[in-house]
């Protein structure tokens, strides 16, 4: 039996410049940002400060959302709001609403895959700053006990020290869409996406699913700030500027993004819209360092061949490319040589532009929000301009596309380069 | 560590960073710092580290890359790197 092909039927992005394919796309093609100086106070004093691309108006209780089950999570989570948590599940109900597939059934035979770094960080983080701090000051007043120390520590972190641990999110967001087929939590850092895409295609392919739902998100909190301005790689000023002489940094961006996808013949029989179809992804773990990518090695190029191969497709067809293009200058260097060093023998060249000066960069859901704008480019026959494309680096040997150009796109690929050396890259093809 | 084999790590690391940035030996002071006054770039820095390691069979943690500025500096991540490497 010939595998099953698996095809995108459903995208549900939420980004800075739209909630809903068609509000993103329309920000894409007005080249809208919206980019805000995030202030951290504690106490009425400024932390620190940082730009990030901010979402704004959103609310979980426009998405038309069983209510009693995220009051369940509200409770479960003690009264605390988790944003990229909301953020999954407004865009899995916009995807499976794109895709029409009937979730609200026990035996709807839709399986889940969720792509995230670390939800919930930002309020472990601060309560145990909080607590800290407030022994910190009694212990002036009065001596406490290690074991007292200790235990009230634990009692104060029980709920949401162990809600790091992300199998209690899989379990809300499965519950909210009644899906109770085999499900995966993803976590491979900027490429999670990705990834994502490939496990969940595998559940189709091993019969597990009919369809899966695909979600990922990011909040840029102080802490993720903290951790990237430390290693030099955030762009003060807030302007990502990839592959360019001047680039700073990358930029956080706020939001998520979901995608439905499902075996065709599946799809065909429900006479669903199709995207594209997903022909494979190349995967490849460097393995050197957790921040650093190693300038020189060959890894990336390597899962952009594997992608090539297990897709079937002569990279020739590649019409657009869609990097990871963080804006760093030794990262971008690193993704550049890949890039050419794979597509420098071609007759055509894929054009090749990036969203990050769009959207930002979100983190654990950056890859699967680009794949969804790319696709949104498939659809429309429109490769957008690379904003902030002002001053290219020669030393990059890479160009990307600086107005947008109407084309009829037929095969596409996103690459993503991410900390821990997880490089990774997919190709889709529009279906007629 | 004997001074002697310090020396010649030293002359080591000035050899290999003249040959990864295409500067000359005699602009490699010790203390000469390789961005500021040589021109190295972020890209150039990770480029020394993975010859550091190759050459030396050695491995350098993420954060000490950024802090190879000088040879002097490398001489100190070397030096611990190798210390770490014979204590295992």
């Amino acid at each position: 039996m010939p595998d099953k092909r698996i095809v995108i039927t459903g995208i549900g992005p939420i980004s800075s410049i739209g909630i809903g394919k068609d509000k993103l796309w329309q920000g894409i093609l007005q080249q809208r940002t919206n980019l805000k100086l995030e202030k951290c106070t504690l106490d009425g004093e400024i932390w620190d400060q940082f730009y990030f691309h901010k979402v704004e108006n959103f609310d979980i209780s426009d998405f038309g959302i069983d209510k009693d089950k995220l009051n369940d999570i509200k409770e479960w989570k003690e009264g605390e709001e988790i944003i990229d948590l909301n953020y999954l599940i407004a865009a899995i109900k916009l995807a499976l609403d794109d895709s029409g597939l009937e979730y609200n059934r026990k035996d709807n035979n839709i399986s889940l895959v969720l792509a995230h770094e670390n939800l919930g960080l930002m309020p472990f983080g601060f309560k145990v700053s909080d607590l800290a701090y407030e022994m910190l000051i009694n212990k002036r007043k009065k001596d406490i006990s290690k074991k007292v120390f200790f235990d009230k520590f634990y009692r104060a972190f029980l709920k949401s020290g162990y809600d790091i641990q992300t199998f209690a999110d899989l379990f809300h967001i499965a519950r909210v869409f009644n899906i109770h087929n085999y499900s995966l939590f993803i976590n491979n850092a900027c490429a999670s996406g990705l990834y994502a895409i490939e496990a969940a295609s595998q559940i189709i392919r091993n019969n597990q699913a009919k369809a899966v739902i695909i979600a990922a998100s990011d909040y840029p909190d102080i802490y993720k700030y903290l951790w990237f301005h430390e290693l030099g790689i955030y762009s003060p000023d807030g302007m990502v500027r990839p592959f360019c002489k001047d680039s700073n940094g990358l930029v956080f961006g706020d939001g998520g993004a979901a995608i439905a996808i499902e075996d065709l013949e599946h799809a065909r029989k429900r006479k669903a819209q199709i995207y594209a179809e997903y022909l494979g992804g190349g995967f490849d773990l460097e393995g050197w360092k957790i921040t650093v990518p190693q300038i020189g090695g060959n890894s990336y190029q390597k899962a952009i061949s594997k992608a090539l191969k297990n897709s079937g497709i002569d990279k020739e067809k590649i019409d657009f490319l869609c990097p990871h293009g963080v804006g760093s200058q030794p990262i971008d260097y690193y993704e550049a040589k890949a890039i050419t060093d794979v597509f420098e023998t071609n007759q055509k060249k894929p054009l090749i532009s990036t969203f990050k000066p769009y959207v930002g960069h979100n983190l654990g859901g950056s890859a699967l929000l680009e794949a969804a704008i790319l696709l949104l480019a498939l659809k429309n026959g429109i490769v957008p301009a690379t904003l902030n494309y002002d001053k290219p680096d020669p030393k990059f040997n890479i160009s990307l596309v600086k107005t947008e150009i109407k084309s009829k796109l037929n095969i596409i690929m996103k690459t993503c380069c991410a900390f821990a050396g997880f490089n990774a890259a997919a190709v889709f093809k529009k279906i007629d | 560590m004997p001074e002697e084999m310090l020396d010649k790590l030293k002359q080591e690391l000035i050899e290999l960073v003249a040959n990864v940035t295409g500067r000359d030996t005699k602009e490699l002071k010790p203390d000469a710092n390789f961005w500021k006054d040589l021109g190295v770039d972020s890209i150039k820095a990770i480029e020394i580290s993975v010859a550091i390691e190759r050459k030396f069979k050695v491995s350098i943690r993420d954060e000490q890359i950024p802090q190879i500025t000088t040879i002097a500096e490398a001489l100190k991540v070397l030096k611990e790197a190798l210390e770490k490497k014979n204590k295992v």
